[in-house]
């Protein structure tokens, strides 16, 4: 009884309080992942998804996976993707971000703005790139060619190496808000005295930058970018609607190829192996991300 | 130390749901086939024409709710369905019938979901060349003794049938064939073209402008790989022998085709009904397209001057036998579908369908009572007898998808067609285990 009553005290209550969530969260997040992991280790094709052995073949299916050079495609394809998506949002959000933390007139109007592309359905902005970049109706081809950038119009969607571009600047569109936002959050908390101090003992503005915003904004920036990640990894609509991992699976990612394994050729174990390697990814990512805000709280 | 542990539980978890989404691509659909199915409820049919009450179909053990899924996006189709279904509704009281659609990518989706759910309909409509794959899956019902197939086509018989047993009927059959704008042709003095060495003179006279020669649906999916077949079978090989002297000579067709402009690459993100509405609005001077653009060409554009004519050929006359075929599921309400089968396929039944969706009957009882003195419609009831179907094998999407990428490799210059064939072919033999 005794223990029973010392248990309760102080933090250990709190543990009582998150049981809802995590059973929550159990149920509804951690059976689909269990039973994805066993999905992958089985052999579960079109013949035997509903009647039928369901045999368990180990490691088999990531070891296939690994030999299929589609899927070492779609990997580095996810790379790609991310790591290009990430510095152009990164770099234009955070200059978006310093020119709002300037209070001009309707600063605060024209931030809210660039939120839209955020809020804007998946979908929605996929078709409307699709549409954009399209050869011979398309926007861009129109204003690069006045422009006289070009003297063809580019078959963006329609090859492989321009195609991926299309969809990288998609998505970079769709992910600057987020910087942005973040970003210029970060900024409110640094003190206005510092800036104020150093201009006084003849700091310029890029040394202001170099010397007191950016080392203090670490914390944020290192959030941003490792969330951006995991967002940017796992994008999966913009993709399908745009190309739908065409033209001849150029633009395939880990999402859209686990999808079409799964979907469209029936090879359902194959299709998990997939979603789990990305799924390790992230997960290590995330662990990543625990550390980086485990250390900031403990400064 | 517990505030760190804490903290580190709530962010895990926090982290988890962001990462469900991908995590659970196949094992955890059941909340959303769920959900589909209580909405399927919405639109109950009412019984409309009660007047005529002979021969009511159902037989006496039949009864009960019976759900259908179909993927027709077009609204004559989806109203024809809907007007047989209330006929059969009011005709009887014992069964009722609803139908549901879910749209074509979704399909094969919600089907795979339903499956391991256990969340299906009664009967589904699907697209003819998956039907073996969902018959090897086990959720369709074996119909050999319950339905009788004898005056049936058998090339749509075929793609029902697995292993010797009836997992299916054939609902109605669609082929594919030359579309060309009389105008274009006319004027660029060409004569219809009956070769592919004409197809491609042709398609490069008429090409000038905005216009394009020639296009077919290139989707690096099904629909491409039905389209793109029938090169393949006009030189006399296989669906199987893409890497034999036709497979290549089909795919440096394609190339010629786009080589001299007259092809336009974007046909890899063009539907048939990209490719139908392309040529309608004046973009195109010829396309490949199915007998299910008939009825919404002419009343979208009655007064273009439009023909068909079969496919130019290599060595043989060749085009690709589409369709649909009703499958029962397997563990429903098996009685009342079948009930509802042969209501749907009596006759007159069977001829307002296949009318209003332009397709042809594969009960050649009745196909040859169809579309008399429409000289369009009969280019395609004679093509028939040249329509190859696409399988039947379960495994037939991995081999629609090797063909597919290999076409869409050689028309976006990715590889020539000697690679992409040797490429198809090695995924081909993987999966039929030579």
């Amino acid at each position: 009884m005794k223990r029973i009553k010392s248990f309760f005290r102080y933090d250990n209550i709190g543990l009582l309080y998150i049981l809802p969530a995590f059973a929550y969260m159990m149920f509804f997040v951690g059976y689909p992942i269990i039973s994805n992991i066993i999905l992958s280790t089985q052999n579960v094709t079109v013949r035997n998804l509903v009647n039928g052995q369901k045999k368990f073949i180990g490691l088999d299916n990531y070891i296939a996976i690994f030999k299929d050079g589609m899927f070492i495609k779609a990997m580095g394809n996810t790379l790609t993707f991310t790591v290009a998506c990430l510095v152009f949002q990164f770099l234009i959000g955070f200059v978006l971000a310093l020119l709002f933390s300037k209070n001009f007139t309707f600063s605060k109007t024209v931030r809210g703005i660039t939120m839209i592309p955020w809020m804007m359905p998946m979908t929605v902005t996929a078709l409307m790139f699709k549409f954009m970049f399209s050869t011979d109706v398309g926007v861009i081809n129109f204003i690069l060619r006045t422009a006289g950038i070009i003297k063809e119009n580019i078959e963006w969607l329609t090859t492989p190496g321009t195609a991926m571009i299309a969809v990288i600047v998609a998505n970079i569109w769709i992910g600057i808000p987020f910087n942005t936002i973040l970003i210029s959050t970060g900024l409110t908390t640094i003190p206005q005295e510092l800036y104020e101090s150093a201009a006084v003992d003849g700091a310029n503005a890029w040394q202001r930058l170099t010397r007191i915003t950016l080392p203090l904004l670490r914390p944020t920036i290192e959030s941003v970018l490792v969330l951006g990640f995991i967002y940017t990894f796992k994008v999966y609509d913009l993709v399908y609607v745009m190309t739908e991992g065409g033209p001849v699976n150029s633009t395939h990612l880990l999402s859209t190829y686990s999808y079409k394994l799964s979907f469209d050729m029936f090879q359902y174990s194959k299709g998990s192996s997939v979603a789990n390697v990305l799924f390790l990814i992230l997960l290590l990512v995330g662990m990543l991300y625990l550390k980086i805000t485990m250390q900031g709280e403990e400064d | 130390m517990k505030k760190k542990v804490l903290a580190t539980l709530v962010s895990a978890m926090m982290l988890a749901s962001v990462l469900a989404g991908c995590g659970a691509t196949a094992a955890a659909p059941a909340p959303a086939a769920q959900s589909e199915a209580t909405e399927e409820t919405a639109e109950a049919p009412q019984a409309t024409e009660s007047a005529d009450t002979e021969a009511a179909p159902a037989s006496d053990d039949a009864s009960g709710d019976v759900t259908i899924w179909y993927y027709w996006e077009t609204p004559g189709h989806q109203e024809a369905l809907d007007h047989i279904i209330q006929e059969f509704n009011g005709q009887q009281d014992k069964i009722t019938v609803q139908a549901k659609y879910v749209p074509f990518a979704d399909f094969k989706k919600q089907l795979s979901v339903g499956a391991s759910a256990g969340e299906l309909p009664d009967i589904v409509i699907l697209d003819n060349p998956d039907h073996a794959s969902y018959a090897a899956m086990g959720i369709f019902a074996d119909i050999t003794d319950r339905f009788d197939v004898s005056t049936y086509y058998p090339g749509p018989v075929n793609s029902c049938t697995l292993d010797g047993r009836l997992y299916g009927v054939p609902f109605g059959s669609n082929d594919l064939v030359l579309f060309y704008n009389e105008d274009m042709l006319a004027e660029a003095g060409c004569e219809v073209p009956k070769t592919w060495d004409e197809l491609l003179d042709v398609a490069t006279k008429t090409t000038k402008g905005n216009v394009y020669g020639f296009a077919h649906c290139a989707l690096q999916n099904e629909e491409g790989t039905f389209n793109f077949l029938p090169w393949v079978w006009s030189t006399g090989q296989t669906s199987y022998e893409i890497d034999s002297e036709g497979g290549i000579k089909a795919l440096e067709f394609e190339k010629s085709l786009v080589d001299a402009g007259a092809f336009p690459k974007e046909a890899i993100n063009w539907t048939q009904g990209d490719t139908m509405n392309q040529f309608i609005s004046g973009n195109l001077a010829m396309m490949i397209n199915g007998t299910w653009q008939i009825p919404t060409m002419r009343s979208e554009v009655p007064d273009m001057k439009w023909n068909v004519a079969p496919i130019p050929q290599d060595k043989q006359q060749a085009s690709g036998l589409g369709g649909e075929n009703y499958a029962v599921i397997a563990g429903g309400n098996e009685e009342g579908a079948i009930a509802f089968l042969q209501y749907a396929t009596s006759k007159d039944t069977c001829l307002y369908m296949m009318d209003h969706m332009g397709y042809i009957s594969s009960d050649s009882t009745i196909a040859k009572d169809q579309f008399k003195g429409d000289a369009v419609y009969q280019v395609f009831v004679d093509e028939m007898q040249y329509a190859n179907a696409r399988g039947p094998l379960p495994e037939w999407p991995d081999i629609s998808d090797a063909i597919s990428l290999a076409f869409n490799k050689v028309i976006t210059g990715e590889s020539d067609a000697a690679a992409a064939a040797a490429e198809a072919q090695a995924t081909i033999d993987s999966i039929l285990g030579k």
